[in-house]
């Protein structure tokens, strides 16, 4: 990628690219999947550098939902729908679980990865109340996985049927989240096989 | 005489101009710095205005390009949304039906009589409901496509819900970007325009799908006419994370489904979770286990949907999925507390 390249994507992602050379850029990130996937990391660093990424998945991570990705035979307590604390959703536990969660690649709809690699950590994450403000979030120190070998492969939702619910939720979610539901059902579907074409028609 | 009063006249003037922008300073917050009025501004934008626009979708360091098309004419709202990276899907709307073209699954799935806003989205009211789970502010403007913006963060006050961050054209109030924050204000999510044309007219062509449909299947799906049985429809959560309440009950098709599913929707006025609790087979009275629902086996476990989740898990021989743009730990605490004759009422937080 050239120097150009990379100031053209750094200033886009600032705002600071004008209109003309922001549809030169989209062009050539439409025709080229490399750009693309760069485009994608400079994404992420930059909020990294902004300290507005993700953070990643910590030891407190709760090993149930290790074994409901992974596809492992559960605990007997995990097993069964366990009574839920009343205090369960108080501000402790939920941090590391929604950032952990969210930052392993989950077998889903979109299949984005096949089996999770990642599922280790190394570095705790501090457990505490949501903070109230951005900019104290964007402080935190962010840490990061070390891949490990999946035992087993994941317990895989058949993506059509996830799709069914997603797309009858989306009659019923609100605004931007709407939004983002749609948009999403629209990214392709890196490691699902092709379904077999029907002959049906209306 | 005619002196003094004029050295008096000569303070209160400054005096009367400060006391009048004191007392417009409030005004003018409640006004065109309000970033509440700055999301009417952008609901009433998305939904009355023509655009064509395209737009980076970054999610996970990964980026897809997509266009949006939204024409109203006379009265009546158009919209395509399409991939255009690879797999080629397509969402086409109108007043009658929400069409979702899905080329690498041969599939067509078709809503009628959708009722949505339009595709990009918009913010509903807040109300004081709205205002105890969220704060909403204005962060300092900036610039985006060369444009100045008005940025608004509406921000989770717990980790049950996500948060956005938009950053709001002065000029026509359209959302050039947008980020999707979870708690801590780390993006989850996040749409770049890179072009957004707001034309007088939008062709009939530019809202026809590229998807060529021969040898595809058209699945017809969404609320259904027939009630859930009666055992389905006993199943509710009976606990909730903070704020969230029932909103919705009712049956839906789920895909090619015979037997219809319950459908619940909870909300906490601003973000949604649905639950689908469905029979397995040989639970439906009468029912053959080769057509009844659902046709895979059942499923447990947390599956990824876009920026959002989904668990799923089984409840007394159902299977309860729940769904949503929320945390993953918010669809599968909903999910676990399911259970048949769950609280009818339940309390508002």
């Amino acid at each position: 990628m050239s120097e150009q390249i990379r100031e053209q994507i750094s200033a886009f992602l600032d705002g600071e690219l004008p209109n003309t050379e922001s549809e030169l850029l989209l062009k050539r990130l439409t025709r080229d999947p490399e750009l693309r996937e760069s485009f994608g990391r400079y994404a992420l660093i930059g909020e990294a550098i902004r300290g507005t990424s993700r953070a990643y998945l910590s030891k407190a991570f709760p090993a149930r939902v290790n074994l409901a990705i992974d596809g492992e035979p559960k605990s007997a307590g995990a097993n069964t729908p366990r009574p839920l604390s009343p205090r369960w959703w108080r501000p402790f536990a939920g941090v590391a679980v929604a950032a952990g969660v969210a930052a392993v690649a989950i077998v889903g709809f979109q299949h984005r990865s096949a089996a999770p690699a990642n599922g280790g950590t190394v570095t705790a994450q501090n457990l505490s109340p949501a903070p109230q403000s951005v900019p104290a979030a964007a402080r935190e120190a962010i840490s990061y996985t070390v891949p490990v070998a999946s035992p087993a492969p994941p317990a895989a939702m058949p993506a059509a049927r996830l799709t069914g619910y997603v797309f009858a939720h989306s009659r019923y979610s609100s605004g931007l989240d709407q939004r983002g539901v749609l948009a999403d059902m629209l990214i392709e579907a890196e490691d699902q096989p092709p379904a077999p074409a029907a002959p049906a028609a209306p | 005489m005619i002196r003094r009063m004029s050295n008096r006249a000569g303070w209160l003037i400054p005096c009367a101009v400060v006391g009048a922008l004191l007392a417009a300073a409030p005004q003018r917050s409640r006004g065109a710095d309000d970033p509440r009025d700055w999301l009417e501004k952008m609901n009433q934008a998305l939904a009355t205005r023509n655009y064509d626009g395209t737009f980076f979708h970054v999610s996970e360091g990964r980026i897809e390009t997509m266009r949006i098309v939204h024409r109203v004419r006379a009265g009546r709202v158009t919209e395509r949304l399409q991939s255009l990276d690879g797999s080629g899907r397509e969402f086409v709307r109108n007043n009658d039906e929400l069409t979702c073209y899905l080329p690498d699954q041969h599939t067509i799935l078709v809503e009628p009589k959708p009722d949505r806003g339009p595709f990009l989205g918009s913010l509903p009211q807040f109300g004081a409901d709205v205002n105890e789970f969220y704060r909403i502010e204005s962060l300092p403007d900036t610039r985006v496509l060369g444009r100045p913006v008005r940025v608004i963060a509406v921000n989770p006050k717990d980790q049950f819900r996500f948060g956005y961050r938009l950053w709001l054209d002065e000029k026509t109030a359209m959302p050039l970007k947008t980020q999707l924050c979870d708690s801590r204000g780390q993006v989850i999510e996040q749409i770049l325009f890179a072009r957004l044309d707001m034309p007088d007219a939008i062709a009939d062509s530019d809202l026809v799908p590229a998807v060529r449909t021969e040898g595809m299947r058209w699945v017809r799906q969404g609320p259904s006419h027939d009630n859930a049985s009666a055992a389905l429809s006993a199943y509710r959560a009976s606990e909730l994370p903070p704020g969230f309440h029932l909103t919705v009950q009712g049956a839906q098709t789920i895909g090619e489904a015979t037997v219809p599913a319950s459908h619940l929707v909870y909300s906490d006025g601003l973000a949604t979770v649905s639950v689908f609790v469905e029979a397995q087979p040989e639970a439906v009275p009468g029912a053959d286990a080769a057509s009844a629902a659902p046709a895979e086996p059942p499923v447990e476990g947390l599956a990824r949907v876009g920026s959002g989740f989904a668990y799923s898990t089984v409840v007394q021989g159902h299977q309860v999925t729940a769904v949503g743009e929320v945390p993953a730990q918010t669809v599968e605490f909903i999910a676990h507390s399911v259970k048949s004759g769950g609280a009818a009422e339940l309390p508002h937080h």
